[in-house]
């Protein structure tokens, strides 16, 4: 008998109109005690509702179908709801992926979980105290006594994960659901939480079901993999098997679409020699806090977002800029596009200086610089239809008004492989890479000289991202734009730009040709980042096509 | 606009817009409706209800019927007037405050404080008895109470949208600050609008009632509920339905608009965002 078995699981989300939209159909699987199984697919394939079933929960408006849930022969779904309550943070735990939202904003996060310890153990204020802090030591908690006092705003996220990860543990758990628990985190951060859930794998021999769009972070933490699309389980077996013979479509397509530092950039190659289109040097930004009396001036908060940050993008040139969050590169991409002024340093555009604010400059300048920005909904205004949002830069830059600027908008919709019937839905209509990619034909609606793109693809599913990235560089090639490509995910830099800049709390770490950085590192973080990017690549297959890697995947 | 169909069908929603348009139309239509002038003396003194005046009539001898219906014309011409000005002017002065920030932000919000600040009664008695009680002194009472709840409520909502990508893409275009406050940031205020004008409706006709009944209000012979109320007091004793006829329009049109609030603000699903259609 298995650990944990499901058969002909269906779960169902209720739509406005009453009837059963289903979101998970027919998943069957099974697990032996102490694996661990990956639940990868993309945003809306069911793998989170499929992980929550495994606690005999649906998010609000879902409904278990059909199917059965065996935990150790036990049907959950059979349980009434005291035998529920014990199973839940008892037998099964639950990792979310927000953890500051599973945390109570106003309690300390030591009563937070001693509450766990006392209802799971049954114990008193004192040993559950005394529980906790064994917790908090197991899943390296610097410093347990003093964490215990404090609230969740003053934990880091990656301690903020650990606390959640520990509240899981409080009822020694056989089976641990996690869902995207390194997802908001930052790269170095997931490395040591990672490390952490690998550990509780191999030190509480906890069965785990990880749920993650990150192909790498499953062919790292786990033994077998189960592809999700559309609510039904395409592909399924040992991690190993999947990633190097997938046996279906989607799976070797998700595989093939995983930005990878390794594979050989067919980034856009700059023009040859001349004046770099955009040269910024010293820039210096600090947010100001506020003031305190209208008289006061603005405290300092200590530290930087930009701190003599200098760098150059050749014409027609694509610059990765890479960092974490709170790195300063978005900072430097509103400074570049107009939106801030920076307290310090210069910007030269073609040549010429470039005065700080977009207001300054002239309709011109403005019309060269564009930019695309990280979240596409919020980009859209959505109000207005398709057709005005790419009339607008048409009329203000090259005064196309009616027919004729319906039908340039057209044809930019049709560059990004968007159907022109687009020009009349509301952006609402859109899924998130068509939105974007409407992002992208405003931002060419004015034909620019450089084009700033802030995260642009972080919102999107995998096999999303590869399409707009493909898309972004075909355009960019025909029109010979300039490009300042933002991201903190090295896979993705690799593939779009041909230099790259490191940045680290607003000061430029490392400079030089993308493949040149990535696979000698002379920076110890650009070190510690290609790390964390390449750890899941010794699982994944060699494409044909591409360059052997550096980290070496074994044949 | 994207209406949620099945929010207006809730029991309160239908009763609500029933109960509004049952009053508006009593409105629009009364001078043809009404059988009589409301200030022409065709009856006895207190004629009880029935007969040849269906609602009887009032101390001098009046239809009170009506009276009611053109009461109804009067108070909803006056509020409506009044919420009209204060909502279009509180929309353009929130967004303005949240888009600009600074100075302008500071002086606006801190007058909206004083206001806010002085009991509701006392501002208008003080007001009234500056100004006088002509129509155009009511509609501009109305819209002063109710202009700094407006802007409060709009400038939150246009301050969820000052650092969207739609609006940084318009600043960069170098669009106008007009246009970015017209094309850009009005339109994703609408909702909040237009709910807020059919809250503020119900608030401002008992306002005007309450004003009416403390005689702060229109004088005599206009036809107002509120003023009826307040004549038919002195014979509550012998003739109840002189005060109880002009509560139940009252109340009947505030509930109306209250309800009628609540189903739109559903309707508009202020909160719940929808998904999209169609795959990539």
């Amino acid at each position: 008998m298995s650990f944990l078995e499901v058969k002909g699981l269906g779960v169902g989300y209720r739509r406005p109109d009453g009837r059963l939209g289903p979101a998970v159909i027919d998943a069957a699987f099974s697990l032996a005690e102490g694996e661990s199984l990956g639940l990868v697919g993309e945003s809306g394939s069911g793998k989170s509702t499929l992980a929550r079933a495994l606690l005999g929960y649906c998010r609000p408006g879902g409904v278990i179908t059909s199917g059965e849930i065996l935990l150790e022969g036990e049907d959950i779904r059979k349980l009434d709801g005291a035998g529920i309550r014990r199973l839940r943070g008892g037998r099964v735990a639950f990792v979310p992926q927000n953890p500051l939202s599973s945390l109570t904003p106003h309690l300390r996060v030591g009563s937070q979980v001693a509450e766990a310890v006392r209802i799971h153990r049954r114990c008193g204020a004192e040993e559950a105290r005394q529980a906790t802090l064994e917790l908090f030591a197991a899943v390296n908690l610097p410093d347990p006594a003093a964490l215990y006092d404090r609230f969740p705003h003053e934990l880091s996220g990656g301690q903020r994960q650990r606390v959640v990860i520990s509240a899981a543990l409080a009822g020694e758990p056989r089976l641990v659901v996690l869902d995207e628990p390194t997802t908001a985190l930052d790269k170095t951060t997931e490395i040591q939480v990672l490390e952490l859930v690998r550990s509780l794998r191999d030190r509480f021999k906890a069965t785990l079901v990880y749920v993650s769009h990150d192909l790498n972070v499953v062919a790292e933490m786990c033994d077998r993999v189960l592809v999700m699309l559309q609510g039904r389980v395409v592909e399924q077996g040992a991690t190993t098997r999947v990633y190097r013979a997938p046996a279906h479509d989607y799976t070797r397509r998700l595989i093939a679409a995983v930005p990878r530092i390794d594979r050989a950039a067919q980034a856009v190659a700059p023009a040859a020699g001349g004046e770099p289109i955009l040269a910024v040097a010293d820039l210096a930004y600090r947010y100001a806090t506020r003031r305190r009396w209208p008289w006061s001036r603005g405290a300092d908060d200590g530290r930087p977002a930009l701190a003599g940050v200098s760098f150059a993008v050749a014409a027609g040139e694509t610059l990765g800029l890479v960092g974490e969050s709170g790195s300063g590169k978005s900072t430097a991409a509103a400074v570049i596009a107009g939106l801030i002024a920076p307290d310090g340093g210069n910007l030269r555009f073609a040549g010429k200086p470039l005065p700080t604010l977009a207001s300054a400059r002239d309709p011109a300048t403005r019309r060269r610089i564009q930019i695309i920005f990280q979240d596409p909904l919020s980009s859209l205004n959505p109000r207005h239809r398709i057709e005005a949002i790419l009339a607008r830069p048409l009329a203000l830059f090259h005064g196309l008004a009616g027919a004729a600027a319906r039908k340039r908008a057209g044809e930019l919709l049709g560059q990004l492989q968007l159907d022109p019937a687009f020009l009349d839905c509301y952006p609402r209509q859109l899924s998130g890479g068509q939105q974007q990619r409407v992002a992208i034909a405003r931002a060419f609606a004015a034909d620019p000289d450089l084009i700033i793109c802030d995260e642009i693809t972080s919102a999107l599913d995998v096999s999303v991202q590869a399409q707009v990235l493909e898309l972004l560089k075909s355009l960019q090639r025909r029109s010979g734009a300039a490009c300042l490509f933002i991201s903190h995910d090295l896979g993705v830099i690799a593939q779009v730009a041909a230099r790259v800049v490191v940045l680290r709390d607003g000061t430029v770490r490392e400079t030089g040709a993308t493949a040149e950085v990535f696979r000698r590192p002379a920076d110890p973080y650009t070190r510690t980042l290609v790390d964390a990017a390449t750890r899941g690549y010794a699982s994944l297959p060699d494409l044909p096509g591409t360059s052997a890697a550096a980290n070496g995947t074994e044949p | 606009m994207r209406i949620d169909p099945f929010a207006l069908r809730k029991p309160a929603a239908l009763l609500g817009l029933a109960l509004v348009a049952i009053h508006l139309v009593l409105a629009l239509f009364s001078p043809w409706i009404a059988p009589f002038d409301p200030t022409e003396l065709v009856g006895g003194r207190v004629d009880p209800p029935g007969g040849e005046f269906l609602l009887g009539t009032d101390a001098l001898g009046r239809d009170y019927l009506s009276r009611l219906l053109h009461g109804g014309r009067m108070a909803l011409f006056v509020t409506f007037t009044g919420v009209v000005a204060a909502v279009t002017a509180g929309s353009l002065a929130g967004i303005a405050a949240a888009w600009f920030g600074g100075t302008l932000d500071d002086v606006l919000m801190r007058l909206c404080d004083v206001k806010l600040a002085l009991p509701g009664i006392l501002f208008v008695s003080l007001f009234i008895t500056g100004f006088g009680e002509s129509f155009g002194v009511l509609v501009t009472l109305i819209g002063l109470v109710y202009f700094p709840g407006v802007i409060r409520i709009v400038r939150a909502q246009a301050l969820t949208q000052v650092n969207l990508g739609y609006v940084k893409a318009a600043q960069l275009r170098g669009e106008s600050a007009f246009s970015i406050i017209a094309r850009e940031i009005l339109p994703n205020t609408l909702d909040v609008v237009y709910v807020e004008f059919a809250i503020r409706m119900s608030h401002a006709v008992l306002l005007l009632s309450t004003m009416s009944y403390l005689g702060l209000g229109l004088s005599p012979p206009t036809p107002d509920w509120g003023l009826m109320v307040s004549e038919g007091v002195g014979q509550l004793a012998f003739a109840p339905w002189l005060v109880l006829f002009p509560a139940v329009f009252i109340s009947t049109l505030v509930i109306g608009l209250n309800f009628g609030a609540e189903a739109l603000a559903g309707a508009l699903g202020l909160d719940a965002s929808r998904g999209h259609v169609g795959g990539t």
